[in-house]
Protein backbone atom coordinates (compact mmCIF):
# COMPACT_ATOMS: atom_id res chain seq x y z
CA UNK A 1 0.00 0.00 0.00
CA UNK A 2 1.51 3.36 -0.88
CA UNK A 3 2.39 5.35 2.24
CA UNK A 4 0.77 3.21 4.93
CA UNK A 5 1.42 5.51 7.86
CA UNK A 6 -0.25 3.30 10.41
CA UNK A 7 2.04 0.31 10.12
CA UNK A 8 5.25 1.89 8.92
CA UNK A 9 6.13 4.57 11.40
CA UNK A 10 9.07 6.90 11.20
CA UNK A 11 11.45 7.27 14.14
CA UNK A 12 9.80 8.93 17.13
CA UNK A 13 12.54 11.41 17.66
CA UNK A 14 14.53 13.07 14.97
CA UNK A 15 17.26 15.67 15.10
CA UNK A 16 18.64 18.09 12.57
CA UNK A 17 22.15 17.21 11.31
CA UNK A 18 23.59 20.55 12.55
CA UNK A 19 23.65 19.21 16.12
CA UNK A 20 26.38 16.79 15.14
CA UNK A 21 28.42 19.34 13.20
CA UNK A 22 31.99 19.56 14.43
CA UNK A 23 33.47 22.93 15.32
CA UNK A 24 31.85 26.29 15.99
CA UNK A 25 30.19 28.23 13.25
CA UNK A 26 31.46 31.74 12.54
CA UNK A 27 30.83 34.55 15.03
CA UNK A 28 28.40 37.29 14.01
CA UNK A 29 30.04 40.21 12.21
CA UNK A 30 30.71 43.34 14.31
CA UNK A 31 28.20 46.09 13.65
CA UNK A 32 26.86 49.40 14.87
CA UNK A 33 24.96 48.58 18.09
CA UNK A 34 22.10 50.93 17.28
CA UNK A 35 21.42 49.89 13.71
CA UNK A 36 17.90 48.86 12.73
CA UNK A 37 17.45 46.46 9.84
CA UNK A 38 15.43 47.86 6.93
CA UNK A 39 11.74 47.06 7.43
CA UNK A 40 9.11 46.22 4.82
CA UNK A 41 5.54 46.56 6.08
CA UNK A 42 2.29 46.17 4.26
CA UNK A 43 -1.24 46.34 5.67
CA UNK A 44 -4.50 45.11 4.20
CA UNK A 45 -3.36 42.09 2.24
CA UNK A 46 -5.67 39.28 3.38
CA UNK A 47 -9.16 39.26 1.93
CA UNK A 48 -10.71 37.07 4.63
CA UNK A 49 -9.57 39.01 7.65
CA UNK A 50 -11.00 42.28 8.91
CA UNK A 51 -7.48 43.66 9.17
CA UNK A 52 -4.11 42.20 8.36
CA UNK A 53 -0.46 43.14 8.15
CA UNK A 54 2.79 41.60 6.94
CA UNK A 55 6.12 42.72 8.34
CA UNK A 56 9.57 41.76 7.20
CA UNK A 57 12.71 42.87 9.02
CA UNK A 58 15.94 41.24 7.89
CA UNK A 59 15.18 37.53 7.96
CA UNK A 60 12.11 37.76 10.23
CA UNK A 61 8.78 37.46 8.45
CA UNK A 62 5.51 37.81 10.36
CA UNK A 63 1.92 37.75 9.15
CA UNK A 64 -0.83 38.99 11.42
CA UNK A 65 -4.61 38.91 11.04
CA UNK A 66 -7.37 40.49 13.13
CA UNK A 67 -10.99 39.42 13.20
CA UNK A 68 -13.93 40.73 15.14
CA UNK A 69 -15.50 42.28 17.04
CA UNK A 70 -17.49 39.14 17.76
CA UNK A 71 -19.82 38.41 20.67
CA UNK A 72 -17.69 37.27 23.55
CA UNK A 73 -17.92 33.75 24.87
CA UNK A 74 -18.36 33.16 28.55
CA UNK A 75 -20.99 34.64 30.81
CA UNK A 76 -21.08 38.31 31.54
CA UNK A 77 -20.65 39.48 35.04
CA UNK A 78 -22.80 42.32 36.37
CA UNK A 79 -22.24 45.99 35.51
CA UNK A 80 -20.55 48.65 37.57
CA UNK A 81 -20.23 52.41 37.32
CA UNK A 82 -19.65 53.57 33.76
CA UNK A 83 -16.22 54.86 32.87
CA UNK A 84 -15.50 58.27 31.39
CA UNK A 85 -16.36 59.04 27.79
CA UNK A 86 -19.37 56.72 27.54
CA UNK A 87 -17.29 53.58 27.77
CA UNK A 88 -18.69 50.35 29.11
CA UNK A 89 -18.23 49.59 32.82
CA UNK A 90 -15.20 47.52 33.69
CA UNK A 91 -16.95 44.17 33.78
CA UNK A 92 -18.47 44.61 30.33
CA UNK A 93 -15.31 45.72 28.54
CA UNK A 94 -14.28 43.92 25.38
CA UNK A 95 -11.58 41.29 25.34
CA UNK A 96 -8.51 40.88 23.25
CA UNK A 97 -7.56 37.29 22.45
CA UNK A 98 -4.08 36.87 21.06
CA UNK A 99 -2.56 33.84 19.47
CA UNK A 100 1.06 33.44 18.48
CA UNK A 101 2.15 30.60 16.25
CA UNK A 102 5.42 29.57 14.72
CA UNK A 103 5.45 27.81 11.37
CA UNK A 104 7.12 24.41 11.83
CA UNK A 105 9.93 25.43 9.45
CA UNK A 106 10.55 28.85 10.96
CA UNK A 107 13.52 28.00 13.19
CA UNK A 108 16.58 25.81 12.97
CA UNK A 109 14.76 22.76 14.35
CA UNK A 110 11.36 21.64 13.19
CA UNK A 111 8.69 22.41 15.75
CA UNK A 112 5.23 20.88 15.35
CA UNK A 113 2.39 23.41 15.74
CA UNK A 114 1.16 22.88 19.32
CA UNK A 115 4.29 24.63 20.45
CA UNK A 116 3.48 24.39 24.13
CA UNK A 117 4.58 26.82 26.80
CA UNK A 118 6.68 29.18 24.72
CA UNK A 119 3.90 30.12 22.29
CA UNK A 120 1.44 30.66 25.15
CA UNK A 121 3.94 32.90 26.89
CA UNK A 122 4.50 34.98 23.76
CA UNK A 123 0.74 35.18 23.13
CA UNK A 124 0.30 36.50 26.66
CA UNK A 125 3.10 39.01 26.06
CA UNK A 126 1.34 40.15 22.87
CA UNK A 127 -1.92 40.61 24.76
CA UNK A 128 -0.29 42.56 27.59
CA UNK A 129 1.43 44.87 25.14
CA UNK A 130 -1.61 45.52 22.91
CA UNK A 131 -4.22 46.03 25.65
CA UNK A 132 -3.06 49.52 26.72
CA UNK A 133 -3.40 50.74 23.14
CA UNK A 134 -6.85 49.39 22.23
CA UNK A 135 -10.00 51.16 23.44
CA UNK A 136 -11.66 47.99 24.65
CA UNK A 137 -14.31 50.00 26.49
CA UNK A 138 -15.84 50.81 23.09
CA UNK A 139 -16.49 47.15 22.34
CA UNK A 140 -18.64 45.96 25.24
CA UNK A 141 -19.27 42.23 25.46
CA UNK A 142 -17.23 41.66 22.32
CA UNK A 143 -13.91 40.02 21.60
CA UNK A 144 -11.22 40.86 19.11
CA UNK A 145 -9.02 38.04 17.89
CA UNK A 146 -5.46 38.73 16.89
CA UNK A 147 -3.41 35.90 15.47
CA UNK A 148 0.24 36.25 14.60
CA UNK A 149 2.02 33.70 12.43
CA UNK A 150 5.79 33.66 12.35
CA UNK A 151 6.89 32.43 8.95
CA UNK A 152 10.62 32.75 9.46
CA UNK A 153 12.59 33.60 12.58
CA UNK A 154 15.51 35.87 11.84
CA UNK A 155 15.83 37.43 15.28
CA UNK A 156 13.53 39.72 17.35
CA UNK A 157 10.46 37.67 16.43
CA UNK A 158 8.27 38.92 19.29
CA UNK A 159 9.01 42.57 18.48
CA UNK A 160 8.09 42.05 14.83
CA UNK A 161 4.89 40.23 15.82
CA UNK A 162 3.91 43.11 18.15
CA UNK A 163 4.40 45.70 15.42
CA UNK A 164 2.53 43.61 12.85
CA UNK A 165 -0.36 43.03 15.28
CA UNK A 166 -0.69 46.76 15.97
CA UNK A 167 -0.68 47.50 12.21
CA UNK A 168 -3.33 44.83 11.64
CA UNK A 169 -5.53 46.28 14.39
CA UNK A 170 -5.21 49.75 12.87
CA UNK A 171 -5.98 48.31 9.42
CA UNK A 172 -9.11 46.64 10.83
CA UNK A 173 -10.38 50.02 12.00
CA UNK A 174 -10.30 49.08 15.69
CA UNK A 175 -10.32 52.18 17.90
CA UNK A 176 -6.89 52.67 19.41
CA UNK A 177 -5.14 55.32 21.48
CA UNK A 178 -1.89 54.87 19.59
CA UNK A 179 0.10 52.36 17.55
CA UNK A 180 2.38 49.93 19.37
CA UNK A 181 5.91 49.57 18.03
CA UNK A 182 8.11 46.71 19.18
CA UNK A 183 11.90 46.47 19.28
CA UNK A 184 14.19 43.62 20.22
CA UNK A 185 17.58 43.82 21.93
CA UNK A 186 20.20 41.34 22.96
CA UNK A 187 23.33 41.49 25.05
CA UNK A 188 26.46 39.90 23.69
CA UNK A 189 28.30 37.43 25.97
CA UNK A 190 31.23 38.32 28.16
CA UNK A 191 34.21 39.75 26.21
CA UNK A 192 32.20 42.81 25.12
CA UNK A 193 28.86 42.94 26.96
CA UNK A 194 27.14 45.61 24.91
CA UNK A 195 23.43 45.78 24.09
CA UNK A 196 22.66 45.35 20.40
CA UNK A 197 19.48 46.70 18.85
CA UNK A 198 17.43 44.47 16.54
CA UNK A 199 19.60 41.33 16.76
CA UNK A 200 19.80 38.71 14.02
CA UNK A 201 19.14 35.05 14.82
CA UNK A 202 22.86 34.33 15.20
CA UNK A 203 23.31 37.21 17.67
CA UNK A 204 20.22 36.13 19.61
CA UNK A 205 21.39 32.55 19.95
CA UNK A 206 24.74 33.57 21.34
CA UNK A 207 23.30 36.26 23.56
CA UNK A 208 23.65 36.31 27.33
CA UNK A 209 20.37 38.21 27.69
CA UNK A 210 17.46 39.31 25.52
CA UNK A 211 14.86 42.05 25.85
CA UNK A 212 11.76 43.10 23.88
CA UNK A 213 10.31 46.58 24.38
CA UNK A 214 6.96 47.82 23.08
CA UNK A 215 6.34 51.56 22.94
CA UNK A 216 3.36 53.77 22.11
CA UNK A 217 5.37 56.49 20.31
CA UNK A 218 3.05 59.49 20.45
CA UNK A 219 2.02 59.00 24.09
CA UNK A 220 5.58 57.94 25.02
CA UNK A 221 4.32 55.13 27.21
CA UNK A 222 5.86 51.68 27.45
CA UNK A 223 3.15 49.18 26.59
CA UNK A 224 5.16 45.99 26.99
CA UNK A 225 8.45 44.79 28.39
CA UNK A 226 9.81 41.26 28.48
CA UNK A 227 13.41 40.38 29.11
CA UNK A 228 15.52 37.68 30.67
CA UNK A 229 19.05 36.38 30.86
CA UNK A 230 22.29 37.24 32.59
CA UNK A 231 21.67 40.94 32.16
CA UNK A 232 23.74 42.44 34.85
CA UNK A 233 23.10 45.45 37.06
CA UNK A 234 19.96 47.57 36.78
CA UNK A 235 21.88 50.35 35.01
CA UNK A 236 22.58 47.96 32.16
CA UNK A 237 18.88 47.04 31.82
CA UNK A 238 17.88 50.73 32.01
CA UNK A 239 20.33 51.54 29.22
CA UNK A 240 18.89 48.70 27.14
CA UNK A 241 15.33 49.99 27.64
CA UNK A 242 16.44 53.49 26.53
CA UNK A 243 18.10 52.09 23.42
CA UNK A 244 14.99 50.07 22.63
CA UNK A 245 12.65 53.06 23.04
CA UNK A 246 14.82 55.12 20.72
CA UNK A 247 14.70 52.31 18.15
CA UNK A 248 10.89 52.24 18.38
CA UNK A 249 10.68 55.99 17.76
CA UNK A 250 12.85 55.62 14.64
CA UNK A 251 10.62 52.86 13.30
CA UNK A 252 7.36 54.81 13.68
CA UNK A 253 7.45 56.90 10.43
CA UNK A 254 7.76 53.72 8.32
CA UNK A 255 4.60 52.30 9.89
CA UNK A 256 2.71 55.57 9.42
CA UNK A 257 3.54 55.52 5.70
CA UNK A 258 2.47 51.90 5.44
CA UNK A 259 -0.96 52.66 6.91
CA UNK A 260 -1.42 55.71 4.67
CA UNK A 261 -0.61 53.62 1.59
CA UNK A 262 -3.05 50.90 2.69
CA UNK A 263 -5.80 53.47 3.21
CA UNK A 264 -5.16 54.94 -0.25
CA UNK A 265 -5.31 51.48 -1.81
CA UNK A 266 -8.59 50.78 -0.09
CA UNK A 267 -9.97 54.17 -1.12
CA UNK A 268 -8.98 53.58 -4.75
CA UNK A 269 -10.60 50.12 -4.80
CA UNK A 270 -13.94 51.25 -3.27
CA UNK A 271 -15.76 52.78 -6.27
CA UNK A 272 -16.03 49.39 -8.09
CA UNK B 1 -5.87 36.12 39.72
CA UNK B 2 -8.61 36.15 42.32
CA UNK B 3 -10.92 39.08 41.94
CA UNK B 4 -12.16 41.25 44.75
CA UNK B 5 -15.09 43.64 44.57
CA UNK B 6 -14.02 47.17 45.40
CA UNK B 7 -16.18 50.25 45.28
CA UNK B 8 -14.93 53.46 43.65
CA UNK B 9 -14.64 55.13 47.06
CA UNK B 10 -12.39 52.34 48.36
CA UNK B 11 -10.19 52.61 45.28
CA UNK B 12 -9.83 56.36 45.71
CA UNK B 13 -8.99 55.82 49.39
CA UNK B 14 -6.24 53.35 48.55
CA UNK B 15 -4.81 55.48 45.73
CA UNK B 16 -4.70 58.67 47.81
CA UNK B 17 -3.14 56.81 50.72
CA UNK B 18 -0.38 55.39 48.54
CA UNK B 19 0.53 58.87 47.24
CA UNK B 20 1.28 59.78 50.88
CA UNK B 21 3.33 56.57 51.42
CA UNK B 22 0.64 55.17 53.71
CA UNK B 23 -1.09 51.93 52.86
CA UNK B 24 -4.32 50.54 54.27
CA UNK B 25 -2.58 48.23 56.74
CA UNK B 26 -0.12 50.92 57.85
CA UNK B 27 2.90 49.73 55.80
CA UNK B 28 5.12 52.01 53.76
CA UNK B 29 5.43 51.59 49.99
CA UNK B 30 8.52 49.39 50.27
CA UNK B 31 7.53 47.15 53.19
CA UNK B 32 6.69 43.49 52.93
CA UNK B 33 4.02 41.80 55.02
CA UNK B 34 5.16 39.31 57.63
CA UNK B 35 6.66 36.29 55.83
CA UNK B 36 6.71 32.86 57.43
CA UNK B 37 8.99 30.26 55.85
CA UNK B 38 9.32 26.65 56.87
CA UNK B 39 11.31 23.96 55.06
CA UNK B 40 11.14 20.18 55.09
CA UNK B 41 7.38 19.99 55.57
CA UNK B 42 6.69 17.08 53.21
CA UNK B 43 8.64 13.90 53.85
CA UNK B 44 8.39 12.21 50.44
CA UNK B 45 10.26 14.91 48.59
CA UNK B 46 13.94 15.66 48.18
CA UNK B 47 13.22 19.15 49.48
CA UNK B 48 10.16 21.19 50.32
CA UNK B 49 9.16 24.55 51.69
CA UNK B 50 6.04 26.37 52.73
CA UNK B 51 5.72 30.14 52.65
CA UNK B 52 2.97 32.28 54.11
CA UNK B 53 2.93 35.93 53.05
CA UNK B 54 -0.14 37.58 54.57
CA UNK B 55 -3.03 35.53 53.19
CA UNK B 56 -0.98 33.94 50.40
CA UNK B 57 0.01 30.35 51.09
CA UNK B 58 2.42 28.44 48.84
CA UNK B 59 3.77 24.90 49.15
CA UNK B 60 6.72 23.77 46.98
CA UNK B 61 8.05 20.25 46.69
CA UNK B 62 11.26 19.33 44.83
CA UNK B 63 11.81 15.80 43.63
CA UNK B 64 15.14 14.71 42.19
CA UNK B 65 14.93 11.98 39.58
CA UNK B 66 17.44 10.54 37.17
CA UNK B 67 16.95 11.34 33.54
CA UNK B 68 18.77 11.83 30.24
CA UNK B 69 20.41 15.18 29.62
CA UNK B 70 19.02 17.42 26.87
CA UNK B 71 20.74 17.08 23.48
CA UNK B 72 22.01 20.67 23.32
CA UNK B 73 23.43 20.54 26.86
CA UNK B 74 24.91 17.08 27.42
CA UNK B 75 26.88 18.01 30.56
CA UNK B 76 24.09 19.53 32.56
CA UNK B 77 21.04 18.50 34.49
CA UNK B 78 17.81 20.49 34.27
CA UNK B 79 14.90 21.88 36.25
CA UNK B 80 11.24 21.43 35.38
CA UNK B 81 8.59 23.65 36.91
CA UNK B 82 4.94 22.86 37.36
CA UNK B 83 2.46 25.16 39.04
CA UNK B 84 -0.92 23.98 40.22
CA UNK B 85 -3.54 26.53 41.22
CA UNK B 86 -5.83 24.45 43.37
CA UNK B 87 -9.51 25.21 43.75
CA UNK B 88 -9.00 25.91 47.43
CA UNK B 89 -7.06 29.06 46.56
CA UNK B 90 -10.10 30.83 45.17
CA UNK B 91 -13.35 29.49 43.63
CA UNK B 92 -12.32 30.88 40.22
CA UNK B 93 -9.69 28.15 39.96
CA UNK B 94 -12.18 25.32 39.97
CA UNK B 95 -11.75 22.79 37.16
CA UNK B 96 -9.53 24.16 34.39
CA UNK B 97 -9.84 27.77 35.55
CA UNK B 98 -6.45 27.94 37.19
CA UNK B 99 -4.55 26.47 34.24
CA UNK B 100 -3.81 29.76 32.50
CA UNK B 101 -2.43 31.34 35.63
CA UNK B 102 -0.46 28.17 36.37
CA UNK B 103 1.20 28.18 32.94
CA UNK B 104 1.97 31.89 33.23
CA UNK B 105 3.71 31.40 36.57
CA UNK B 106 5.58 28.32 35.33
CA UNK B 107 6.80 30.21 32.25
CA UNK B 108 8.00 33.07 34.44
CA UNK B 109 9.91 30.61 36.64
CA UNK B 110 11.57 29.09 33.56
CA UNK B 111 12.54 32.57 32.48
CA UNK B 112 14.15 33.59 35.72
CA UNK B 113 16.22 30.40 35.87
CA UNK B 114 17.15 30.65 32.20
CA UNK B 115 20.76 31.70 32.69
CA UNK B 116 24.06 30.13 33.60
CA UNK B 117 24.59 31.62 37.02
CA UNK B 118 21.30 31.00 38.88
CA UNK B 119 21.89 27.38 39.64
CA UNK B 120 24.93 25.22 38.93
CA UNK B 121 23.45 22.71 36.49
CA UNK B 122 26.82 21.06 35.85
CA UNK B 123 26.80 19.67 39.38
CA UNK B 124 23.62 17.80 38.46
CA UNK B 125 25.36 15.77 35.77
CA UNK B 126 26.11 12.12 36.59
CA UNK B 127 27.67 10.97 33.36
CA UNK B 128 27.71 13.20 30.27
CA UNK B 129 25.15 12.37 27.59
CA UNK B 130 23.73 9.48 29.56
CA UNK B 131 22.54 10.33 33.04
CA UNK B 132 21.79 13.47 34.91
CA UNK B 133 19.61 14.68 37.74
CA UNK B 134 16.30 16.26 36.77
CA UNK B 135 14.81 18.41 39.51
CA UNK B 136 11.04 18.58 39.31
CA UNK B 137 9.90 21.65 41.20
CA UNK B 138 6.16 21.49 41.87
CA UNK B 139 4.42 24.55 43.23
CA UNK B 140 1.04 24.35 44.88
CA UNK B 141 -1.03 27.45 45.43
CA UNK B 142 -3.03 26.82 48.56
CA UNK B 143 -4.42 30.27 49.18
CA UNK B 144 -4.35 33.41 47.07
CA UNK B 145 -3.96 36.69 48.95
CA UNK B 146 -2.14 38.88 46.45
CA UNK B 147 1.50 39.02 45.37
CA UNK B 148 1.76 35.45 44.12
CA UNK B 149 5.02 35.75 42.18
CA UNK B 150 7.07 36.98 45.12
CA UNK B 151 5.81 34.30 47.49
CA UNK B 152 6.38 31.55 44.91
CA UNK B 153 9.94 32.63 44.20
CA UNK B 154 10.75 32.74 47.94
CA UNK B 155 9.27 29.27 48.38
CA UNK B 156 11.22 27.88 45.40
CA UNK B 157 14.47 29.28 46.78
CA UNK B 158 13.79 27.82 50.23
CA UNK B 159 12.85 24.44 48.77
CA UNK B 160 16.01 24.31 46.63
CA UNK B 161 18.05 25.21 49.71
CA UNK B 162 16.43 22.29 51.52
CA UNK B 163 16.92 19.81 48.65
CA UNK B 164 19.20 16.88 49.37
CA UNK B 165 20.22 14.85 46.32
CA UNK B 166 21.62 11.38 47.08
CA UNK B 167 25.17 10.75 45.95
CA UNK B 168 25.51 8.21 43.14
CA UNK B 169 28.49 6.61 41.53
CA UNK B 170 28.77 5.17 38.05
CA UNK B 171 30.60 1.86 38.01
CA UNK B 172 31.89 0.43 34.79
CA UNK B 173 32.51 -3.29 34.63
CA UNK B 174 34.73 -5.28 32.21
CA UNK B 175 32.26 -5.41 29.33
CA UNK B 176 31.86 -1.63 29.42
CA UNK B 177 28.37 -1.82 30.89
CA UNK B 178 27.63 1.04 33.27
CA UNK B 179 25.84 0.57 36.53
CA UNK B 180 24.59 3.20 38.92
CA UNK B 181 25.20 2.71 42.59
CA UNK B 182 23.43 4.64 45.28
CA UNK B 183 25.42 5.29 48.40
CA UNK B 184 24.37 3.22 51.45
CA UNK B 185 24.26 6.07 53.89
CA UNK B 186 20.89 7.90 53.53
CA UNK B 187 22.44 11.14 54.78
CA UNK B 188 25.23 11.16 52.20
CA UNK B 189 23.80 13.85 49.94
CA UNK B 190 24.83 16.76 47.83
CA UNK B 191 23.34 20.10 48.62
CA UNK B 192 22.70 22.77 46.00
CA UNK B 193 24.15 26.21 46.36
CA UNK B 194 21.34 28.75 46.25
CA UNK B 195 23.56 31.84 46.52
CA UNK B 196 22.56 33.10 43.08
CA UNK B 197 18.96 31.90 42.93
CA UNK B 198 16.89 34.99 42.16
CA UNK B 199 13.74 36.19 43.89
CA UNK B 200 10.94 38.03 42.17
CA UNK B 201 9.89 41.48 43.37
CA UNK B 202 6.57 42.71 41.94
CA UNK B 203 6.14 46.47 41.90
CA UNK B 204 2.56 47.63 41.29
CA UNK B 205 2.02 51.09 39.91
CA UNK B 206 -0.74 52.86 41.85
CA UNK B 207 -1.27 56.48 40.87
CA UNK B 208 2.17 58.08 40.62
CA UNK B 209 3.96 55.77 43.03
CA UNK B 210 4.73 52.08 43.10
CA UNK B 211 4.24 49.62 45.94
CA UNK B 212 5.95 46.37 46.84
CA UNK B 213 3.97 43.35 47.99
CA UNK B 214 0.48 44.44 47.04
CA UNK B 215 -2.59 42.86 48.63
CA UNK B 216 -5.53 41.79 46.45
CA UNK B 217 -7.26 45.14 47.00
CA UNK B 218 -4.18 47.09 45.98
CA UNK B 219 -3.72 44.92 42.90
CA UNK B 220 -7.29 45.79 41.88
CA UNK B 221 -6.35 49.51 41.96
CA UNK B 222 -3.22 49.07 39.91
CA UNK B 223 -3.30 48.94 36.13
CA UNK B 224 0.27 47.91 35.46
CA UNK B 225 3.04 46.21 37.40
CA UNK B 226 6.67 45.47 36.79
CA UNK B 227 8.05 42.09 37.77
CA UNK B 228 11.78 42.18 38.48
CA UNK B 229 13.82 39.12 39.31
CA UNK B 230 16.86 40.00 41.46
CA UNK B 231 19.67 37.89 42.88
CA UNK B 232 21.32 38.56 46.22
CA UNK B 233 24.14 40.46 44.50
CA UNK B 234 21.74 42.89 42.85
CA UNK B 235 21.94 41.31 39.40
CA UNK B 236 18.65 41.43 37.52
CA UNK B 237 17.80 38.27 35.58
CA UNK B 238 14.30 38.96 34.33
CA UNK B 239 12.11 41.99 33.69
CA UNK B 240 8.47 41.78 32.69
CA UNK B 241 5.55 44.18 32.51
CA UNK B 242 2.26 42.68 33.71
CA UNK B 243 -1.23 44.10 33.45
CA UNK B 244 -3.53 46.01 31.15
CA UNK B 245 -2.02 49.46 31.47
CA UNK B 246 1.13 51.11 30.21
CA UNK B 247 4.13 52.46 32.11
CA UNK B 248 6.07 55.65 31.76
CA UNK B 249 9.75 55.08 30.88
CA UNK B 250 10.88 57.12 33.91
CA UNK B 251 8.72 54.98 36.22
CA UNK B 252 10.35 51.87 34.81
CA UNK B 253 13.81 53.14 35.71
CA UNK B 254 12.65 54.06 39.23
CA UNK B 255 10.95 50.70 39.69
CA UNK B 256 14.09 48.85 38.63
CA UNK B 257 16.11 50.69 41.27
CA UNK B 258 13.49 50.05 43.97
CA UNK B 259 13.26 46.41 42.96
CA UNK B 260 17.01 45.97 43.29
CA UNK B 261 17.09 47.67 46.68
CA UNK B 262 14.14 45.73 48.11
CA UNK B 263 15.39 42.49 46.56
CA UNK B 264 18.77 42.73 48.26
CA UNK B 265 17.16 43.24 51.66
CA UNK B 266 14.77 40.35 51.02
CA UNK B 267 17.67 38.06 50.14
CA UNK B 268 19.72 38.86 53.23
CA UNK B 269 16.81 38.21 55.58
CA UNK B 270 15.83 35.01 53.74
CA UNK B 271 19.38 33.65 53.80
CA UNK B 272 19.78 34.37 57.51
CA UNK B 273 16.48 32.70 58.37
CA UNK B 274 17.24 29.63 56.27
CA UNK B 275 20.67 29.21 57.83
CA UNK B 276 19.21 29.68 61.29
CA UNK B 277 16.56 27.03 60.65
CA UNK B 278 19.15 24.60 59.33
CA UNK B 279 21.40 25.14 62.33
CA UNK B 280 18.59 24.04 64.64
CA UNK B 281 19.17 20.58 63.25
CA UNK B 282 16.79 17.62 62.77
CA UNK B 283 15.50 17.88 66.36
CA UNK B 284 13.82 21.25 65.81
CA UNK B 285 10.17 21.74 66.56
CA UNK B 286 8.17 21.53 63.33
CA UNK B 287 5.23 23.88 63.10
CA UNK B 288 3.60 22.23 60.11
CA UNK B 289 0.15 23.11 58.90
CA UNK B 290 -1.57 23.83 62.18
CA UNK B 291 0.71 26.55 63.50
Amino acid sequence: MPGDHRRIRGPEESQPPQLYAAGESEAPAPRDPARLRPVYARAGLLSQAKGSAYLEAGGTKVLCAVSGPRPAEGGERGGGPAGAGGEAPAALRGRLLCDFRRAPFSGRRRRAPPGGGEERELALALQEALEPAVRLGRYPRAQLEVSALLLEDGGSALAAALTAAALALADAGVEMYDLVVGCGLSRAPEPAPAWLLDPTLLEEERAAAGLTVALMPVLNQVAGLLGSGEGGPTESWAEAVRLGLEGCQRLYPVLQQCLVRAARRRGAAEPL
Amino acid sequence: MASVALSEAEKVYIVHGVQEDLRVDGRGCEDYRCVQVETDVVSNTSGSARVRLGHTDILVGVKAEMGTPKLEKPNEGYLEFFVDCSASATPEFEGRGGDDLGTEIANTLYRIFNNKSSIDLKSLCISPREHCWALYVDVLLLECGGNLFDAISIAVKAALFNTRIPRVRVLEDEEGLKDIELSDDPYDCIQLSVENVPCIVTLCKIGYRHVVDATLQEEACSLASLLVSVTSKGVVTCVRKVGKGSLDPESIFEMLETGKRVGKVLHTSLQSILHKEESLGPKRQKVGFLG
